[in-house]
């Protein structure tokens, strides 16, 4: 059996009255491309957030790489890298100054950390701006930098929390084909993002959380399959887009939906 | 072309120009809808009631203190006229003025700073957007200090001379109002002037002249007085300087507060065409400063983002060339620290203009303003205490400049303890350093302080510096809130961080000055080092009792301390 790379067991946040996950259990296995999908409000930043430590659970237990995993858990920290929602990043260092810093808060010796920056940089083109400071950035190139970042130690578990949100297309085909291989190395990616296009790229497996509950994990052929044979009007042979699979899955929310803008037409 | 009179068609689309059209006052008023619904829901949080009870207990003190300059500036306006001494009342207005420019300069990193960019992406005209800049920036320490002075002396003189009072009411609402604009041009001006490199070498080194320039020109002035300490043989005498002396008192009459204060007099004679000519002139100074803060908002109306310093040009090499050595965390986290600092020069102004300010004091020990006849024997101490208020904010909010880079502090594998120490190594090494420069300064004003003065002094630093890292460490963690490098004034959801932090800071100062004071008193000055080293003890045990726990407590609040430090505004 494949060993588990995230396992989480009745995890749950409650923020106040507001439930914002609830009874989350799921099981990455290493080497897995995982897909965690969901819709604006669901819990899939408060999970991520759980999972990385930067935010305690209500309830629940989580596993990474088979060790009790909490905020306190640092050789774990060790094996993950993270771009969180946010990115994280320090507006008043430059590229190069940034990766390093990182570099060395994950133990990393100077040798080491200053090859690593100068491959990092060439890799996600940003070798040009390796002198600009971080807060002088567009939107795209910080989301580079926080990737670059979040591989520097080179992780065994990656969490990316919409890793591709304002990416160009040459620079997310550029992404795509590193994290492809991080995967083929062996390492675990845990993904969120509402371009589910990429999903169905790059994931073999996925979960949908809605309202704060899982409402669907597994294999996409195995979600494709079950929906397909429950969707009215989905004729037999019909290959489902993720999409379509989502929004059957989710739906459009209750009640009748507005149509169209009062003042608009 | 598009017709946008369609669906978008508001109705007060054309409400037509000016800061009071329809559609401005809609505006004004949703502001003030928004604002009142804000300080409802701050009643929500214990915090955000916390925050609301420290603003009200600031601005209570705050009022206190510009009471007493109020009472102060009317009782010497009262005897003045009643003295018929009219002509002397420049002075006050001079006092008032400078005060009033003074505070506000000097207490820049302290002040709330409202940042009023977020109104651009709706359609707000020009002069409500200038408007509503004077109005956020009314509620501030200089206004309410130098309002209550001004009431005081409008008090002081109506008592004196009721008859004065329609005149001296018009001259201080344009006083008044001089000031204000002044106050608010100066610190947009200085905001700006901060955001760009060249301009802070500029300031830098306009600084570095005044400071040089106010240490030269001093002993100068100075030089028949008594108590001086460094004679300098051959130098100019008083009597050379009085050309100088009178052209400035002439200059200073066709300046806003010689020109007050001409009104008044001129109200005595029933002189009603200078009055006119004195109030139209203090008219133009208003519309100059009106002016001059006019041109920066106007910049900011059209999209100059100052929140972040400008971009620098494509390649320029930004990077020095040093390390601190070691490859561990520590070094990393010292390394990150001494570049972020040297890259705000608001950060660095707050830091190093109390230092400045130790020269002024120095040089009202030593010309006897304190009314001591001979310069005060524990002047040193309370200069250095002076010079190290700039460290409020980076020791008591030491994780509010991480901003979003909190998170990464939660993420690495390295204990929070390790972070904060290498903080609190890098800020004391500072604070030891600005005292050690604030001491010199001083004692290069007021004169070679005795070997006990200076034990005394080490042995405060020694009891203060860990005092203050304990209790900064406990405020950080629990009253957090986000700094923006690129601004001089302090962010929104800092006051009650602001009043504790000065609290604290107060309590340290108050015994450092009861154990040297008490010592000095009974002639035993000798025994306040061992006294206070004694003390120090127990405010480092504290210290790393508080580093031991920083973890946990850390951990405890990690939920508000990245959503505080996340957020943006």
């Amino acid at each position: 059996m494949d060993q588990a790379a995230i396992q989480t067991h009745g995890l749950a946040r409650r923020f106040g009255d507001l439930i914002a996950v609830e009874n989350v259990t799921l099981t990455v296995t290493q080497g897995q491309f995982f897909g965690f999908l969901g819709p604006n409000g669901a819990g899939k930043s408060t999970t991520i957030k759980m999972l990385t430590g930067l935010l305690e659970p209500s309830a629940g237990t989580i596993e990474i790489l088979g060790q009790p995993f909490s905020s306190t858990a640092l050789h774990l920290k060790r094996q993950i890298g993270v771009v969180p929602e946010g990115m994280a990043l320090l507006g008043r260092l430059t590229a190069t100054e940034y990766l390093r810093f990182v570099g060395r808060m994950y133990g990393l010796d100077r040798a080491t950390v200053e090859r690593r920056t100068e491959e990092l940089l060439e890799f996600m083109q940003l070798a040009n701006e390796r002198r600009k400071m971080v807060t002088d950035f567009s939107h795209g190139m910080q989301k580079k930098l926080a990737l670059a970042a979040a591989v520097i130690h080179g992780p065994k578990v990656l969490f990316l929390d919409e890793p591709f949100e304002g990416v160009d297309a040459i620079a997310a085909g550029m992404l795509k084909t590193m994290l492809q291989g991080m995967i083929q190395h062996g390492a675990t990616i845990f993904l969120t993002t509402h371009v589910l296009e990429i999903v169905e790229r790059l994931c073999s497996h996925v979960a949908i959380i809605h309202q704060g509950r899982l409402v669907a994990n597994g294999s996409i052929e195995a979600l494709r399959a079950g929906v397909a044979s429950i969707l009215p009007g989905a004729e037999s042979g019909q290959r489902l887009t993720l999409e379509e699979i989502f929004l059957s899955i989710v739906g459009a929310g209750g009640g009748e939906p507005v149509q169209e803008l009062s003042w608009l037409t | 072309m598009a017709d946008l009179t369609g669906p978008f068609d508001t109705g007060l689309a054309s409400a037509g120009p000016g800061p009071f059209n329809r559609l401005a006052r809609a505006q004004y008023a949703a502001l003030i809808a928004m604002r009142t619904r804000i300080f409802a829901n701050n009643f929500r949080t214990s915090a955000g009631a916390f925050e609301f009870g420290a603003r009200a207990i600031s601005y209570f003190i705050y009022s206190l203190m510009g009471f007493g300059l109020g009472v102060g500036a009317g009782s010497v306006a009262f005897s003045l006229v009643s003295h018929n001494h009219l002509h002397s009342l420049f002075l006050e207005f001079w006092a008032i003025c400078i005060l009033w420019q003074a505070i506000s300069i000097a207490l820049a990193s302290l002040q709330e700073h409202f940042d009023l960019g977020n109104l651009l992406r709706f359609p707000v005209n020009f002069g409500s957007f200038y408007l509503l800049h004077l109005i956020f920036g009314l509620v501030d320490v200089s206004t309410l200090a130098g309002g209550l002075s001004c009431l005081g002396l409008l008090t002081g003189i109506t008592l004196a001379r009721p008859d004065l009072f329609g005149a001296t009411v018009i001259a201080l609402l344009a006083f008044a109002a001089f000031n204000i604009l002044l106050v608010r041009a100066i610190l947009a001006w200085l905001d700006r002037w901060l955001a760009k490199r060249r301009s802070r070498e500029i300031i830098s080194a306009v600084f570095l002249l005044a400071t040089v320039s106010a240490q030269l020109l001093n002993p100068v002035l100075r030089e028949d007085q008594p108590f001086t300490h460094h004679h300098h043989a051959g130098g100019p005498r008083t009597g050379e300087l009085r050309p100088w002396v009178n052209a400035v008192s002439t200059a200073q009459a066709w300046l806003p507060p010689g020109l007050a204060s001409a009104v008044v007099g001129e109200a005595d004679q029933h002189d009603s065409t200078a009055i006119a000519a004195s109030l139209g002139i203090l008219g133009i100074f208003v519309l100059g400063a009106g002016g001059l803060l006019g041109i920066r908002l106007r910049a900011e109306y059209r999209g100059e983002n100052l929140g972040e310093a400008p971009s620098r040009s494509k390649n320029e090499k930004r990077e020095a060339a040093w390390h601190i050595a070691g490859s561990g965390p520590m070094s990393a986290e010292i390394e990150k620290e001494l570049r972020t600092l040297f890259r705000s020069m608001p950060q660095l102004y707050a830091v190093f203009v109390p230092m400045v300010m130790v020269v002024i004091i120095g040089s009202l020990f030593r010309t006897g303003a304190t009314a001591i006849a001979h310069p005060f024997r524990l002047a040193i101490p309370i200069c250095v205490a002076y010079g190290l208020l700039g460290f409020t904010q980076l020791i008591y909010n030491n994780l509010g400049a991480e901003g979003k880079g909190i998170q990464l502090v939660f993420l690495f594998p390295v204990p929070l303890r390790t972070v904060i120490l290498a903080k609190n190594l890098f800020h004391g090494a500072l604070y030891i350093f600005v005292a050690l420069v604030s001491g010199v300064l001083a004692s290069l004003r007021i004169g070679r302080p005795d070997p006990d003065v200076i034990a005394a002094t080490f042995g405060w630093l020694t009891f203060a510096l860990p005092a203050n890292l304990a209790a900064g460490n406990v405020i950080s963690l629990t009253m957090a809130y986000r700094v923006n490098l690129g601004r001089i004034g302090r962010q929104s959801g800092s006051q009650a961080n602001a009043l504790l932090s000065m609290l604290i800071q107060t309590t340290i100062l108050g015994i450092g000055v009861g154990v040297i004071s008490l010592c000095n008193i009974f002639d035993r000055l000798w025994l306040a080092a061992p006294i206070l080293l004694a003390l120090a003890v127990v405010t480092v045990l504290a210290w790393l009792t508080v580093l031991r726990n920083v973890d946990a407590m850390a951990n405890a609040r990690r939920d508000t301390l990245i959503a505080k430090l996340v957020k943006t505004e």
